[in-house]
């Protein structure tokens, strides 16, 4: 039923979506893969590049108006660098981008993310077909947000 | 979308707030906000005219992208308000696209404080995406003096830039063919500048004289066709290449054609969507409420008169 709404919500504007490894990461063959998971599930879809500073991944979300910010790290700096990019958008006072994030995050870190609006945390193995459905979802809470102000 | 948010907006792209101009851009590209997006260009469309509007096209992998991020490291270097559009190929299966222009630029975009915006060409062909129009119409308004469109780059056929912008620069490389190759039609018609970009590789020089020789028998009225060789990695060529930009600008800005051509082809294909929009609605709604379709196939009626007998049976309002 969700999945109907959501199709018809990105009917003739698909997901956008900006996948970005802030900081010092440089492992990007997970991400790319995420990159052409993503189109191939019609969304579209940008990519920061290797080592963007968690302003400019801000900067880019703002000006390209994504509907969600996709952060990965495999380095562990997670509860730093998420939070950086959480704290960035909130001062800027942007609430209708969603922040999802992934990487080698542990179970115990998840609360705290989520507590800051960063959720699903997906690790390595996840289905890429989990990711996209969160995305998916998440997107649609932005996208609502973003054509009913 | 309420009257208070779209005052909001317009007054922010006035006052070239990012934000407000990248919340225009996406409901300009979002079809279903048709009106709101008639009522932003309505408001805006009196503070355009200013930008010069420089097209980039060329072949996949030439190097527009990174030409561009130079463009604007140089352009902004001498305090000129500069923001770019690329658009890219969306998939034909799955709709889907991978944005891949920005990368290239992104650490002068950051650096230098230029708007960029990625758009999907959704299916269109020739180059561009149908919301491009009106995305360069607001960032004339936000106040730049220069909006680099970048096209989708796959061919020959990615000529909808000639309408678009003043200044249309055809970006080549060495080893792309002879001289055959180069004068096919179309790219070679709408070029203002030429550029043969990798002149550390082989070929290069050639590539130059024999575009050089083709373009002798070409004219852009009185402006004469130059060709430079440019390498985007030491930024080889680009001292000559934006002299040609702003010579070319000047003189398209003082032209009595000046946005001629881009108005006629923007009036045709908002008319040509109005009318299809106006169509479409009008014959979903014949198929749902009367059988005036069906009685035309039990009569074997041909497709061509039924058409006809319909359109002429039926008036529109606007």
């Amino acid at each position: 039923m969700e999945n109907g709404k959501n199709r018809l919500l990105f009917k003739d504007k698909p997901v956008k979506v900006l996948l970005a490894k802030p900081g010092i990461d440089g492992h990007d063959r997970g991400i790319l893969v995420l990159a052409k998971a993503f189109r191939d599930a019609g969304m579209e879809v940008l990519y920061a590049g290797l080592l963007p500073t968690p302003e400019s991944v801000v900067e880019t979300a703002v000006n390209e108006d994504v509907d969600v910010v996709a952060l990965s790290l495999l380095n562990g700096a997670h509860l730093t660098v998420f939070r950086k990019v959480a704290d960035i958008m909130k001062s800027k006072g942007i609430d209708d981008i969603a922040l999802v994030g992934g990487g080698t995050i542990p179970d115990e870190d998840k609360p705290e993310l989520e507590a800051i609006g960063v959720t699903g945390n997906y690790g390595p193995g996840t289905p890429l077909s989990v990711i996209i459905d969160h995305v998916t979802t998440r997107a649609a809470e932005a996208r609502k947000k973003k054509i009913s102000r | 979308m309420s009257p208070l948010e779209l005052k909001s907006i317009l007054e922010g792209i006035e006052r070239s707030d990012t934000r407000s101009v990248a919340r225009a851009i996406s409901i300009v590209e979002t079809p279903s906000m048709h009106l709101e997006r008639n009522l932003i260009i309505k408001g805006i469309y009196h503070k355009t005219g200013h930008a010069g509007i420089i097209g980039i096209t060329g072949p996949p992998g030439i190097g527009k992208s990174t030409m561009i991020g130079n463009l604007c490291k140089m352009l902004s270097s001498e305090n000129f308000k500069v923001s770019v559009l690329a658009v890219d190929a969306s998939s034909p299966f799955s709709g889907g696209s991978l944005l891949g222009n920005r990368i290239r630029m992104q650490e002068n975009l950051s650096r230098y404080g230029v708007f960029m915006r990625s758009l999907a060409n959704r299916g269109l062909n020739g180059g561009l995406s149908r919301a491009v129009w009106d995305a360069v119409d607001i960032l004339d308004a936000a106040g730049n003096d220069f909006i680099i469109v970048e096209t989708v780059g796959a061919g020959q056929a990615d000529l909808d830039i000639v309408n678009l912008a003043d200044t249309v620069i055809v970006v080549l490389g060495p080893g792309l063919g002879d001289q055959i190759q180069a004068i096919k039609a179309g790219i070679m018609e709408i070029g203002h500048i030429f550029v043969v970009n990798k002149i550390d590789r082989d070929g290069s020089f050639i590539a130059i004289k024999d575009l050089e020789e083709t373009l002798a028998f070409t004219t852009q009225g009185d402006w004469k066709i130059p060709v430079y060789g440019t390498n985007s990695l030491t930024t080889e060529g680009y001292g000559d290449l934006i002299n040609g930009i702003k010579n070319h600008t000047t003189l398209a800005k003082s032209s009595p054609e000046f946005r001629r051509k881009r108005y006629r082809e923007e009036m045709r294909i908002v008319m040509q969507d109005e009318v299809s929009r106006i169509i479409n609605r009008k014959f979903n709604e014949m198929i749902l409420n009367n059988g005036e379709i069906d009685s035309l196939l039990e009569s074997k009626t041909d497709p061509y008169s039924a058409a006809r007998k319909i359109l002429k049976g039926n008036s529109v309002k606007l």
